[in-house]
């Protein structure tokens, strides 16, 4: 074939350029660290990139959510801890009151400290987070849950619902739970419902007025059962929100085995492999040092050179 | 004799002579782009006949011709068209891919951040500064979408200019290629051998080359050896000497568009952009038209979905105020646009009636005529030219409606036949979405309504948290109580507007009525009652947080309204990177067959240049050559001349 003496500049030239192109891509991969420089390079790859970020910071979202729903769960599980040993002090100061050696001033001290122990209940059910939002309200946050309209009587003023946190892509888990279900609507075992508040106050009034004798025995009595029952309320509300914690630290370790796994995903899909990348950094290099070279030797050639 | 030698010499010294020149010309030119080599043709004088047979009489020039292949030429025009069209198609799909390649600076961060502030918002409905970032986020990613928009836009507008220049290129090629026209004519015809103008036929021979870098253009050739070039179905753009302009026009359907108008002489049009393919302005066209159009689309597709989808469930909610919500995004819909060489003036306008149908196609709605009492419409889809149809009796009267790929296109009287409309069904989505909230109160985290069991109840049976389904009837004029009559094993529901009659007990099936929907479960007593009333001063309710967050991967667009209960098949995030899935595939299609097409280049020229290019090495031959010939001929003169002074000297 006649070759033109155009034709080996530019087919030279044009070698050039694309070894440059190819040369430039590696080192542009290298600098940034990423594989995929532009969709082109890849689209399927960047495409599932993009998903996969996207589950990558669900992942992530689910597990700030996860923190807080714990914060919630943890401060509620710790009031019904406190509610349930305020509780079982009652409980303790009815049996005592039943001793047949205390005289009514001895019983009237302890309902002194009966109401002491009423007003701090009172206290416990109207507990704010640390966002200043009543935990025991339902979805009024904003309203104090329970008021004493009257001696013996608390009103509730909340609702009866319950907040919930998505902790995962299809579970949301109820962090709190309405102040009226812990109590106020403790059953009875008979079909009824009964109020802490009320029997509390009941006790103390007990202790305060009866002059001892049947009476007494049988209204501690009564309080015991009532107290027995808010507790035994109380106590399942409380391995309630356990279990849900429990839940939330299975669901976390889940969440972060997942977190692990999509970032491998993302490396995989969107890093560079720099071993590769330098090794075809060389080779490239080569590969237009060998183009510059023959260009040079191929380009000397002339007869001119020798007229 | 002597003069007879002499005249040979000459005739030697005068061919060696041509050939010197014709070499030098071509060593001179080597590098001149559309030059062709030149050789000289020579031949032998006529023979004188004598006696003793047939004497030479020396060496003749017959013509210098140029080294040139039509076919050859044509391949490479050709290669150099399509080229042209790849490299215009590639270079800007690479600056649409390289826009979506930065994963940071897509739309998927903008918009997972303004889920993750909506997760905020859920976790904490209560607190200003989570209801105030999450304003924040949406208002970044309004940003996003209306940022990614204007650069594209931005592509449009530099494609209109584009489109201009590449016009005035070929304006200026075909002028030149007229005017060689002319000097060809006048130079070959004017002289009385015939010869050929080698230099100014390389000229226009570059210029057609030039010309179909722009865009695919054919050459006839006339008997005068003037070319006639065409481009488009057989538009001539020159015919001889004369120039047939184009101008850059703009679209009868998209005053913003602009198109290539064809000048007849008498009136300009605008040249169908199927029609001009090769070149440049091939690739750009097809790049405008197939990818810009569809990418822009896409996007306002996302941003037109994602606005209905939240503004729907926001208003199904209640802000901390205590009010219903309004709209969280404003976003502009269907953009319904004339063509302007209607007739008459009738306006269609079109409603976007279900986002998850909606495709990234546009659409073309032409008024077909009254054919037989009946109102003729048919509306095409651009994408793949799928038809609806639409016909009516006229004394139905109108307005009458069509309803295609969760569009709405209302149609009105008054059009003339071959009328025709674009509708731009999320065109301008991207481009106009914005925060329609400022007030972090008014972001409706709680749901409006609340339920719950009568604390006189005397079973455990339970309501559960309940939901609405419509915005008709909220906020709830008065509590709704149901009261359970075991007798009956019905509720009864008081307070209900419009009222509601007893609903038969099964438990835990929903119940629904007047947009409220809840369940109730367990074994009911006698006079048990439930109430469903507002959620007045649900701070902390996050409900409706909760539903909007859902939303995030919910399959909410991609449904295909020709199939009877298909299902929508993408979620926001999944139609994003369905579109730079698509953009990147066409990119690195593009980029693949550039490199192809470059070295199908790269082969035509090298088969034209081994004819046509010249060869230093072959020209330093044919230097010492016709040197050697012409010193020779000298010689040959210096011997006649030796002889002739013999005869002189005889003389003496």
């Amino acid at each position: 074939m006649r070759i033109s003496s155009n034709t080996i500049y530019e087919a030279s030239v044009n070698a050039m350029q694309q070894q440059s192109a190819k040369l430039l891509q590696v080192q542009q991969q290298i600098s940034t660290g990423r594989r995929i420089l532009t969709p082109a390079d890849d689209p399927i790859g960047a495409a599932q990139a993009l998903q996969v970020t996207q589950a990558q910071t669900l992942n992530a979202q689910y597990s700030t959510n996860a923190g807080s729903a714990s914060d919630s769960l943890t401060l509620e599980e710790s009031v019904l801890g406190n509610v349930t040993s305020l509780l079982q002090d009652v409980r303790t100061t009815a049996i005592n009151a039943g001793n047949g050696a205390l005289n009514s001033t001895d019983r009237a001290a302890l309902a002194t400290d009966l109401s002491g122990r009423y007003q701090q209940l009172l206290g416990l059910a109207n507990t704010v987070d640390g966002n200043g939002q009543y935990l025991f309200s339902g979805y009024q946050g904003g309203v104090r849950p329970f008021t004493e309209t009257a001696p013996g009587t608390v009103a509730y003023n909340g609702d009866q619902g319950q907040r919930l946190i998505q902790i995962s892509a299809s579970e949301q888990l109820p962090v709190s739970d309405a102040g009226s279900d812990v109590f106020q609507r403790i059953p009875d075992g008979q079909g009824a419902y009964q109020d802490v508040f009320k029997t509390i106050h009941d006790l103390v009034q007990l202790l305060q007025t009866s002059p001892g004798g049947a009476g007494l025995a049988n209204g501690l009595s009564s309080a015991q059962t009532n107290i027995d029952n808010a507790l035994s309320n109380v106590t399942a509300m409380r391995a309630s929100a356990g279990s849900r914690l429990q839940e939330l630290d299975a669901v976390q370790t889940a969440g972060q085995d997942r977190a692990l796994q999509y970032s491998q995903t993302l490396s995989r899909l969107q890093d560079v492999d720099y071993a590769k990348a330098a090794a075809e950094l060389t080779q490239q290099q080569v590969n237009l040092e060998a183009a510059q070279k023959s260009f040079v030797k191929m380009a000397g050639l002339s007869l001119f050179n020798y007229l | 004799m002597g003069i007879s030698i002499f005249n040979i010499g000459i005739s030697g010294m005068h061919a060696a002579q041509t050939g010197l020149i014709t070499a030098g010309h071509n060593i001179t030119n080597a590098a001149t782009p559309g030059y062709s080599r030149e050789e000289v043709i020579q031949t032998t004088n006529v023979a004188q006949a004598t006696g003793n047979g047939f004497l030479g009489q020396g060496v003749a020039v017959k013509t210098v011709r140029r080294l040139y292949s039509d076919a050859l030429s044509g391949q490479l025009t050709l290669a150099q068209a399509q080229g042209g069209q790849i490299d215009a198609y590639n270079a800007q799909i690479k600056q649409l891919s390289n826009m979506f390649g930065d994963p940071s600076a897509g739309l998927a961060p903008a918009l997972s951040a303004f889920f993750g502030g909506l997760a905020d918002v859920a976790s904490h409905p209560e607190s200003i500064p989570s209801r105030q970032a999450l304003l924040s986020s949406a208002g970044t990613l309004t940003a996003r979408f209306r940022d990614l928009d204007q650069q594209m836009s931005q592509m449009r507008s530099s494609i209109n200019s584009d489109i201009t220049t590449s016009i005035t290129s070929i304006n200026g090629f075909a002028q030149q290629i007229a005017n060689l026209n002319q000097q060809i004519v006048t130079a070959e015809g004017g002289s009385a051998l015939q010869q050929p103008a080698n230099d100014l036929r390389d000229q226009r021979d570059a210029l057609v080359a030039s010309l179909n870098q722009e865009v695919r253009a054919s050459v006839i050739k006339e008997d005068n050896g003037a070319y006639d070039v065409f481009i488009g179905n057989g538009q001539p753009v020159v015919l001889g000497g004369q120039l047939f302009g184009l101008s850059a026009t703009p679209s009868a359907v998209d005053p913003q568009r602009v198109m290539v108008g064809y000048n007849n002489g008498a009136s300009i049009s605008a040249l169908a952009e199927s029609s001009l393919q090769g070149g440049t302005l091939g690739g750009l066209l097809s790049f405008r038209r197939d990818s810009l159009d569809t990418a822009q689309n896409a996007l306002g597709r996302v941003a037109l979905g994602m606005a209905q989808s939240l503004n729907a469930q926001h208003a199904l909610g209640q802000d901390l105020n205590g009010v219903m919500g309004g709209d969280l995004f404003s976003v502009d819909g269907p953009a319904v646009v004339a063509n302007s060489n209607n007739t008459s003036s009738a306006a269609m306008s079109a409603t976007v009636q279900d986002a998850s149908a909606l495709t990234t196609s546009d659409y073309l709605l032409q008024y077909k005529g009254n054919v037989a009492g009946n109102e003729n419409f048919q509306l095409t889809r651009t994408s793949d030219g799928r038809t609806t149809s639409a016909s009516f009796s006229s004394a139905t009267g109108y307005p009458q409606s069509l309803q295609v790929d969760g569009l709405t296109v209302t149609l009105s009287a008054g059009a003339a036949v071959n009328d025709s409309w674009t509708i731009e069904p999320t065109r301008f989505a991207a481009s106009s979405i914005r925060l329609a909230l400022s007030d972090t109160a008014s972001i409706a985290a709680a749901a409006p309504i609340r339920t719950a069991a009568a604390l006189t109840n005397t079973s455990k049976a339970t309501i559960s948290a309940g939901a609405v389904t419509s915005v008709v009837g909220l906020p709830l004029p008065a509590a709704v109580t149901l009261t359970f009559n075991a007798a009956a094993g019905q509720f009864a529901v008081s307070g209900a507007v419009p009222p509601v009659s007893p609903i038969t007990y099964s438990a835990g099936s929903p119940i629904s009525f007047n947009g409220l929907s809840f369940s109730i479960t367990g074994t009911p007593s006698n006079g048990d009652s439930f109430t469903i009333s507002r959620n007045t001063g649900g701070s902390t309710d996050n409900r409706n947080a909760l539903a909007l967050g859902l939303l995030q991967t919910t399959k909410t667009l991609g449904r295909n309204a020709a199939i009877v209960g298909a299902t929508a098949s993408a979620s926001f995030n999944d139609a994003y990177s369905e579109m730079v899935s698509q953009i990147g595939n066409t990119a690195r299609q593009t980029e693949v067959t550039a490199a192809a097409q470059a070295n199908v280049i790269v082969q035509a020229k090298q088969a034209l240049q081994s004819l046509s290019g010249v060869n230093l090495d072959e020209e330093a031959a044919n230097l010492l050559r016709f040197q050697q010939a012409y010193q020779a001929s000298g010689k040959m003169m210096q011997i006649a001349s030796t002889l002739f002074q013999s005869v002189l000297d005889l003389a003496k």
